[in-house]
């Protein structure tokens, strides 16, 4: 997905038991979508920093994790899976689940973590990785994702608007 | 002493895996070749008992050996001294796997 596209609606069970879709996250100015999983350590070097900025962030921004990965292969991304391990870390969003792997492939996604952050309009205007240093958060010097939502929510535009995404694949089914 | 280091290149923690061990083994004064073996199918992950990556291996002893888990292609997670989980392995764990060995 290119910079300034428009963000593609989507229909997916979440973890609570609800159906959301870009409507239900209407009234937040920017929109944080992610993909994500429970196996990857990539993911889970992130989790702790990602539920953080989603606790700081969470009354003017929607944080929506989706995972995309084909659960046949990797049987810790199950929806059950993903039930538990929600309800374990206290996640602060919607854990949703792309079954048919069709929103991955709509927003051309290929990682997981890896963020898409929208303006108001939900236009993209960041995509790629959360930060610059998954194994130190001590030794972090660029804060991609929270740069760009300081900077939607000030009206203004990203510094930085793509980074390559860093983790694992996602998981397609065969 | 001998040292595997098996990867899947779509994993990005294989290279910076390669320097820790160089690094454990320069701390330890060992010298030891490192064999760097590329996995790229399932059928090759079955094959070496590769359950993600890096998969690294002392005498054939593997660095936090996780048996419940499926041989595939992904990364794998192991938990560091301090409870973190990491896409690699400290520096303490990898010197410790190579002074056991030696010492052993």
């Amino acid at each position: 997905m290119e910079i300034g596209h428009s963000a593609y609606d989507f229909n997916l069970p979440g973890v609570d038991g609800k159906t959301y879709s870009l409507k239900d996250f209407a009234d937040k100015p920017v929109l944080v979508l992610f993909f994500w999983c429970n196996h990857c350590p990539y993911v889970k070097a992130y989790e702790d920093r990602v539920i953080a900025l989603a606790n700081e962030f969470g009354d003017r921004v929607a944080f929506v994790a989706i995972n995309s990965n084909d659960p046949t292969q990797y049987p810790e991304d199950s929806f059950e899976n993903m039930q538990k391990h929600a309800e374990a870390k206290g996640y602060p969003f919607p854990y949703l689940f792309d079954e048919t792997q069709a929103v991955a492939r709509a927003y051309n996604a290929s990682r997981t973590p890896e963020f898409f952050v929208f303006d108001e309009e939900r236009d993209l205007k960041y995509h790629g990785r959360f930060d610059d240093n998954w194994e130190y958060p001590d030794q972090v010097r660029h804060e991609y994702v929270r740069d760009a939502i300081v900077s939607l929510l000030q009206n203004d535009v990203p510094h930085v608007s793509q980074v390559p995404p860093i983790g694992c694949t996602i998981k397609w089914k065969h | 002493m001998r040292i595997e280091l098996l990867y899947y290149p779509e994993c990005p923690s294989h290279e910076r895996a390669l320097e820790l061990i160089r690094e454990a083994l320069a701390s330890e004064g060992v010298s030891a070749e490192v064999n760097v073996v590329r996995i790229d199918t399932q059928e090759q992950a079955e094959t070496h008992r590769f359950i993600g990556s890096p998969t690294i291996r002392v005498n054939g002893r593997e660095l936090q050996p996780q048996p419940h888990l499926p041989y595939r292609l992904t990364c794998r997670t192991f938990q560091h001294e301090d409870g973190r989980l990491s896409p690699l392995p400290s520096l303490t764990m990898l010197r410790e796997a190579i002074r056991n060995t030696e010492g052993g």
